[in-house]
């Protein structure tokens, strides 16, 4: 009998939906969020569906050149007597057309997708990771002396230090005199944003470290590194979500704007910044080389953004429109 | 090149030294004004003031675009919540945000040359130098046009969504209620009680916005051949030269130092509440 009350309580008190829930549905009703996350989700799957498709099962080849087959304009069927037969576009036909060196563009864009992907999220992982260890670092331990200063002081000086170089300049600077590759594109953009997020961490940090839980975490002596990454860091995500999604988008452009100057991604490796740089040359004789990046580029980034705003409304209740 | 002759090289310039050293020399120069490019051994203070000039009517122009259009087309957002413009301009300036500024520019490049015929390379025409004063600066003028326009267009629609968020989060207070209830025409209401507040944060954002005249103008000034500053550094790392690098890294901090220091004081003028 009284277990039974017990379970009606527990049931009557339980919220109707839970935060998570509540938050989702929130990001539903903003239709453009939820398409643009929609359509993230679907690229995603495209990426890894590329990655297999031209490098693992080779079914679109995007490294083979035929050069009888140049500057051919998409939806152009494949009927060339000089090319082998082997080197055929799949089902015969260049859906996006031929680039300079009569390679596929869709197998390149489809290759791009995974590898424009990966530069965004690792060099945003990357952010994070310096970011949220920093600046968690500075809201936690901010009290703590070493010497005259204290950690807080520390950090976030050397956060204004870093914000007053011109981010682009910087990354230009760094990745012009480091030997080209993809992963110092990669780490460079990521040691060069991250001190957003570790301004947010930090002054979620700051409101968090003296709120009951933590204290009740810290009177069951946790190792304090459990209580930032296992207690603290999951209530001060929110902005940092934010912020990282807004942030991939960032770095898409940012390597897009590399490729331009010279210093992206090297060929061979295809992105969606590399085939637009390259494609810039040819505008007048092969447009498609530069609207179809182009437009890949705008609408991708602006799916990236328009998911980013939703996630901000979807957190922050004062941004919400309708009550 | 015979070893010898190298090593003389690196010598004169103390490329043997370690790079604390080095750096100390950096700043020696720097401050004597004896630092010289390693390309073309001018002086680099000389080489960064003539670039300056030339990047300095690109930057106000574009400022003074950005500043022109965000605002009007912000607070008309703003006034009208979810209406057809407000949506309209959300959606467009989240797209000029999301497209890569080289791209854009081509688009336009294609459109103005071949819509209305009009130069989009370079400072001038070539050849022009001799012309009369009113054809020089009409060319001036058309030349400056487009790069100014394209490297406002990212800053103009950040600048909008802030300025309708600012104007919408102002609208709602109390003082402007007291306003409307006292009985103010509402444009006294709306432009003198709410704009004026809603300003505020934008003195930290003019501050914020001074360095761009040496990072932001890479790309713009690459893709239309203007010899400003980006271009400058951007030349310079390609040739490896490093006193150049240095120094122009070395002014932006200042700037971004100074914009920050000038945006305190401006608050601290516009706004009673803040005292030092």
């Amino acid at each position: 009998m009284n277990k039974a009350i017990t379970d009606l309580e527990a049931d009557a008190l339980a919220p109707s939906k839970g935060l998570f829930q509540e938050r989702w549905d929130i990001l539903k009703r903003n239709r453009m969020a939820y398409a643009s996350f929609l359509f993230l989700v679907f690229l995603l799957g495209l990426a890894v569906l590329g990655k297999v498709f031209t490098q693992v099962v080779v079914v679109f080849d995007p490294k083979v050149v035929r050069l009888s087959e140049k500057f051919l304009p998409p939806l152009t069927s494949f009927t060339s007597t000089l090319t082998p037969k082997e080197d055929a576009p799949t089902l015969g036909i260049y859906l996006l057309g031929t680039d300079e060196l009569g390679r596929d563009v869709f197998a390149r864009m489809l290759e791009g997708t995974s590898v424009s992907l990966t530069v965004g999220f690792v060099a945003v992982g990357i952010s994070l990771t310096v970011g949220i260890f920093f600046g968690g670092v500075a809201g936690f331990y901010g009290r703590v002396k070493l010497g005259f200063l204290t950690v807080d002081t520390l950090i976030m000086r050397f956060v204004d230090i870093m914000l007053c170089f011109p981010t682009f300049f910087l990354i230009l600077t760094v990745v012009a005199l480091l030997p080209p590759s993809i992963y110092n594109i990669m780490i460079v953009i990521g040691l060069t944003s991250w001190m957003g997020t570790a301004r947010f961490v930090r002054a979620e940090f700051l409101s968090l470290r003296d709120q009951d839980f933590v204290i009740a975490a810290r009177s069951q002596a946790i190792p304090e590194w459990r209580i930032i990454f296992i207690h603290m860091v999951p209530n001060a995500i929110a902005p940092v979500l934010v912020s990282a999604t807004i942030g991939v988008a960032t770095a898409i452009l940012t390597e897009s704007s590399l490729s331009f100057l010279g210093f992206g991604v090297q060929p061979p490796d295809a992105t969606w910044g590399n085939i637009l740089a390259d494609g810039k040359t040819f505008l007048f004789d092969a447009p498609w080389l530069t609207f179809i990046p182009g437009f890949t580029i705008l609408f991708v980034v602006l799916a990236f953004n328009l998911c980013g705003e939703g996630l901000r409304e979807a957190f922050n209740p004062k941004l919400r429109s309708t009550p | 090149m015979k070893p010898e002759d190298i090593q003389r090289i690196r010598t004169a310039f103390h490329l043997d030294e370690p790079l604390h050293i080095q750096y100390v020399y950096w700043v020696q120069d720097l401050f004597t004004g004896e630092l010289k490019s390693f390309k073309d051994n001018q002086p680099v203070m000389g080489k960064i003031w003539e670039k300056f000039l030339n990047s300095l009517p690109l930057f106000l122009i574009g400022t003074m675009i950005t500043w022109f259009l965000a605002f009007p087309v912000g607070i008309k957002a703003a006034l009208n919540r979810d209406s057809v413009f407000d949506r309209t301009s959300t959606f467009f300036s989240y797209a000029l945000i999301s497209i890569p500024g080289f791209f854009l520019s081509y688009l336009v490049i294609i459109f103005m040359v071949k819509t209305f015929d009009v130069p989009v390379i370079g400072m001038q025409t070539f050849g022009m130098e001799e012309a009369p004063l009113l054809l020089r600066s009409m060319d001036r003028v058309w030349h400056l046009t487009i790069p100014a326009l394209m490297s406002a267009i990212a800053g103009t629609a950040i600048l909008s969504r802030y300025v309708r968020s600012q104007m919408l989060e102002v609208i709602h207070e109390d003082y402007i209620r007291t306003a409307r209830a006292k009985g103010l025409p509402e444009d006294q209401v709306i432009y003198h009680h709410g704009l004026r507040n809603a300003l505020l944060p934008f003195i930290t954002m003019f501050g914020l916005t001074i360095p761009g005249l040496i990072g932001g103008s890479v790309i713009f000034e690459t893709i239309f051949a203007w010899p400003g500053m980006g271009r400058l550094g951007f030349e310079a790392i390609l040739a490896r030269d490093f006193p150049v690098i240095l120094t122009l890294n070395f002014f932006s901090a200042v700037l971004v130092l100074l914009g920050t220091l000038v945006s305190d004081i401006l608050y601290a003028v516009a706004d009673p509440r803040i005292k030092f």
